[in-house]
């Protein structure tokens, strides 16, 4: 059903787009701030968000504050070139793929010396965790981004305190990351290919930060590439189903302020967490309220603001910030995920091997 | 030399910095630290397939008997975004991989670095796709 949605929308969206001023596809350089730039309407008088766009320009910039920038949500000039200077090399490290080996090579050079292995330095562990993630896995910012992190409400950046019941919940899910796993259950609706529900699929991350808005009078559709979920907005409808309907992306309900398509979206499911990837962080609660801005402010540039009500979760409400753009030649691929999942397959295949060998081990024992 | 080598070093640092990678499964789900290897071989499929494509690998072993190995490489999105197609790993070509065995034993293997013989890095470089590099393409700077 929700296929044919937005099958139908996509078709009247083309049939429209057919029909539309070429004025609309005008000079992408345009914002809001020329006196001349005009936010494009679709032809029965909506504001135009439609497109693909992408959040890769959020690259590097941190998801909560760092301390000492206290309440500033911009960058200085001196930090600002600093971080232009780290796109710039990110650009040539997507040229040039660096001339760095993976740190196994190092491992197996000190295993023929007979020398102890290096010890891998990473963030997110030892060995195979400790190795970066592959250049070639990586999108990148095309400009540096102004902000010094995408949370901006409360005015330090920094998320609210959760909840005893959270963090409860937080520990049983880092608990159950840590253990031998059980069955697929034991991770993430990402990794599981299922969602990342409304807020992971758009917080930019490594790779897989495109989203498509296509339109229709009465209705706004997002179709979010990583993993492949779509929302079908309605406009002018006045009330939330009721708490028997529940999914994993909620439902939305959206009217226009001036130019800003705000979304209402409420009777989540909960389960996925509301950070990066729908994984970071706890659990979030079925009473989550997320209230979304989308404002376009220049041909090329919309921007996008999320607002996270979870009283079950956080001892308050957050907000985050951040723009999200048009690229020429970007586009989405469609992200079948499920069929091709065989890293689910192999870390079950992993676990029982594991398993199987500390049982030969327990067994061999005298 | 040194030089490249820290500032590849720092760009992927700041890549994990920026962005955390934990919250996708670890890599040390599937592949074991103590199996680390260097497979060189001859392309025979590639699949383009979501979360992850797989390069299936023919790697001559020294008594001239010939495995196919699974090599793990990242999401085609952003490879087709660089420019990167079907068509862009023939079959035949030879590439070498750095990285780690899975813990199941099987053939398979993470791509950690994977390389042309001469030490070039495969999937590098951008295509006019408006990839970050796309220099005719760039705008709004």
């Amino acid at each position: 059903m929700r296929k044919q949605i937005f099958l139908l929308l996509s078709a009247l969206a083309l049939l429209v787009a057919a029909t539309l001023p070429a004025a609309a596809q005008s000079n992408p350089s345009k914002t809001k701030s020329d006196k001349s730039w005009a936010a494009p309407k679709t032809p029965w008088g909506d504001p135009d968000l439609q497109g693909t766009w992408t959040g890769d320009d959020t690259w590097g910039v941190p998801f909560e504050r760092p301390k000492n920038f206290g309440t500033r949500k911009t960058l200085t000039e001196d930090e600002l070139k600093d971080r232009q200077k780290r796109v710039e090399q990110s650009e040539e490290f997507v040229e040039t793929g660096g001339t760095n080996h993976s740190p196994a090579v190092a491992q197996i050079e000190a295993k023929e010396k007979g020398e102890a292995v290096p010890q891998a330095q990473g963030r997110y562990g030892r060995g195979v965790d400790a190795a970066p993630v592959p250049g070639h896995w990586g999108e990148f910012a095309r400009r540096p981004s102004h902000a010094t992190s995408q949370v901006v409400d409360p005015p330090d950046g920094r998320i609210p305190p959760i909840t005893p019941e959270a963090q409860k919940l937080l520990d049983e899910k880092m608990a159950t990351r840590r253990r031998d796993p059980q069955s697929w259950e034991d991770w993430s609706y990402y990794d599981r290919c299922i969602t990342r529900g409304v807020a992971g699929s758009i917080i930019p991350v490594i790779y897989g930060n495109g989203l498509e808005i296509v339109q229709a009078p009465g209705y706004v559709a997002i179709r979010y590439e990583m993993v492949h979920d779509v929302r079908v907005i309605p406009l002018g409808t006045q009330e939330h189903a009721g708490p028997g309907y529940r999914s994993w992306m909620g439902d939305p309900i959206g009217h226009w302020e001036g130019n800003t398509l705000v979304v209402d979206t409420t009777n989540f499911i909960g389960k996925t967490s509301i950070g990066v990837n729908g994984d970071a962080g706890p659990p979030s609660s079925d009473e989550t309220h997320l209230v979304e801005r989308f404002t376009r402010t220049a041909d090329n540039r919309i921007d996008y603001q999320m607002r996270v009500d979870d009283p079950k979760t956080y001892t308050g409400p957050w907000t985050v910030e951040f723009p999200i753009t048009q690229e020429p030649g970007y586009k989405l691929f469609e992200y079948a995920c499920h069929e091709g999942n065989m890293a689910m397959r192999n870390m079950l295949s992993a676990a029982r091997a594991e398993a199987a060998k500390k049982a030969a081990a327990g067994a061999a024992k005298p | 030399m040194r030089t490249r080598i820290l500032l590849a070093t720092a760009v992927i640092g700041l890549v994990l910095s920026a962005v955390p990678v934990w919250a996708h499964h670890a890599f040390a789900a599937e592949f074991d630290v103590n199996k680390p290897l260097v497979l060189k071989g001859t392309v025979t499929k590639m699949e383009w397939i979501n979360p992850h494509a797989w390069i299936h690998l023919a790697v001559k072993n020294a008594d001239g008997s010939t495995t196919e190995w699974l090599i793990e490489a990242g999401a085609p999105n952003g490879l087709l975004r660089r420019g990167f197609t079907k068509a862009s790993l023939p079959p035949g070509t030879e590439i070498v991989v750095e990285g780690w065995q899975a813990k199941d034993e099987s053939n398979r293997a993470n791509g950690s670095n994977i390389t042309y013989p001469d030490g070039r890095k495969l999937f590098i470089g951008s295509q006019g796709t408006g990839a970050p590099t796309d220099k005719e393409d760039k705008q709004g700077k």
